[in-house]
């Protein structure tokens, strides 16, 4: 198969699933509502000044993290749960090739994950006063983080789609895998607020040959898991 | 089958050996309160095998993927199900010690982070094989799930704990470890690896075969 040829099926799947979600907004909901809830909650209670100035660095970066790994958590995995629960998935099996339809709901999970980073990360940042003093690092951070993320929740959606119990297995089986980059992450945010550069560079090396590992692997797998 | 009885007996002595070894041959360590480093000769071995199973289901798994052969799928399960005993034997020795040296059972040290994370990864290798229904299917997605969990563990043991500073003492297999502990130790230690990992080796090809004449039933009941 070409590669310009790939790349239209993957396209097609893609606009086939941003169609669909937005008819419905199921992921869209799950993801932003989730998001928005927790972050009114650890505003409330948290709020701006409770931490004192040395802890926020670190404690408002693992705060934004976890509101953005659960978010995750609570939506992604629509894109092939929706497939198998309206029976859809043979037909997309005949129509497109499996690293097609892989590339497509992995770009479709990007799409959604950079549009609840854009909207989230700001308000957290204006709601909780957390100052990034290195915004380009952070900017970074976020876009390799956020693909890190849509890599691995993509797969692992993939697998527990052909499950029974799908929406807790679904944590269950991406927290072991994502808790690695979890803690990268953080780091990383805790070093673009504090303005050390060398603890942003250090967390971008582990994301990005964490990411780049679980994309060649994903890859690789993922036509097993989908012929399944 | 006749050497099989007497490798098992052999088995049987040699922990027994290995553990009163463990309390009279040695002397306690020195930089470990009391007689807290005895814990190594169990603690050790038990953290080794967790791993050493991981490797093994890793294995078996790709090997289930490449010849789609139903004995790997039991060899990668049966595995599993040990190190998932295992991981939950070295993180209460572990946390047992750490109780004595640094006065808690629990606090977030980078190995009992990735110690942790490997139980919870067991745990969902588990979850997942219950929630699939299909044989083949189960075999190949858990497989698939695996494979995927043994990139991530490299992360966790080699990098996390680069990233955050360890109470941990040195892994045993590093060249300071001769400084630390004396030539008995070594010994011991040596010995008790070498019986874990016959225990192991034991265990596993048990489950193996419980595991086949299980899934013969219940083909003939079908």
């Amino acid at each position: 198969m070409t590669v310009s040829r790939l790349v239209t099926e993957a396209l097609a799947v893609m606009a086939k699933d941003l169609r669909t979600e937005f008819r419905t907004r199921v992921a869209l909901n799950a993801l932003g509502l989730f998001a928005l809830t927790v972050l009114a909650a650890v505003s409330y209670t948290v709020g701006p000044y409770r931490i004192t100035a040395e802890d926020r660095p670190f404690l408002l970066a693992v705060l934004l993290w976890i509101v953005i790994f659960f978010a995750a958590l609570a939506g992604l995995d629509r894109s092939f749960v929706k497939e198998e629960e309206s029976h859809t998935a043979p037909l997309l099996r005949l129509a497109a090739s499996p690293t097609a339809v892989w590339l497509g709901k992995l770009a479709f999970n990007l799409v959604l994950i950079y549009l609840l980073m854009a909207i989230l990360v700001p308000l957290f940042c204006i709601l909780m006063g957390y100052r990034i003093v290195l915004v380009e690092g952070f900017v970074v951070l976020l876009v390799v983080g956020g693909f890190a993320l849509a890599v691995i929740t993509t797969i692992v959606a993939a697998i527990i789609a052909r499950a029974l119990t799908r929406g807790a297995l679904f944590s269950v089986l991406s927290l072991p895998l994502l808790l690695p980059l979890l803690i990268f992450l953080i780091q990383g945010t805790t070093g673009a607020a504090e303005g050390t550069s060398e603890t942003i560079s250090n967390a971008l090396r582990a994301v990005v040959s964490m990411g780049g590992i679980m994309t060649i692997v994903s890859a690789v797998l993922f036509p097993v898991v989908w012929s399944e | 089958m006749r050497g099989a009885h007497i490798l098992k007996w052999l088995l049987l002595v040699w922990l027994a050996v290995v553990i009163v070894a463990a309390f009279f041959y040695v002397h306690p360590a020195e930089g470990f309160i009391g007689e807290s480093s005895r814990i190594v000769f169990f603690h050790v071995p038990m953290a080794w095998i967790s791993v050493l199973a991981f490797l093994v289901s890793c294995i078996a798994s790709v090997m289930y993927l490449k010849r789609r052969d139903p004995k790997d799928d039991i060899r990668a399960s049966v595995s599993a199900g040990l190190g998932l005993l295992f991981a939950v034997l070295a993180t209460t020795t572990g946390a047992v010690f750490a109780r004595i040296m640094w006065n808690a059972y629990w606090n977030w040290d980078p190995r009992q982070t990735s110690i942790t994370i490997l139980l919870l990864i067991y745990a969902a290798y588990l979850a997942l094989r219950g929630a699939i229904e299909d044989p083949e299917r189960r075999a190949s997605l858990s497989a698939v799930y695996a494979i995927l969990a043994f990139v991530t563990v490299p992360f966790l043991v080699f990098i996390v704990p680069r990233i955050y500073w360890s109470l941990h003492p040195d892994t045993i297999i590093n060249t300071r470890g001769a400084n630390e502990f004396d030539a008995r130790y070594t010994q011991v230690l040596m010995a008790s690896l070498a019986g874990f990992t016959g225990l192991y080796v034991w265990l596993y090809t048990i489950g193996c075969r419980i595991e086949a004449i299980r899934q013969r039933r219940r083909q003939e009941v079908l």
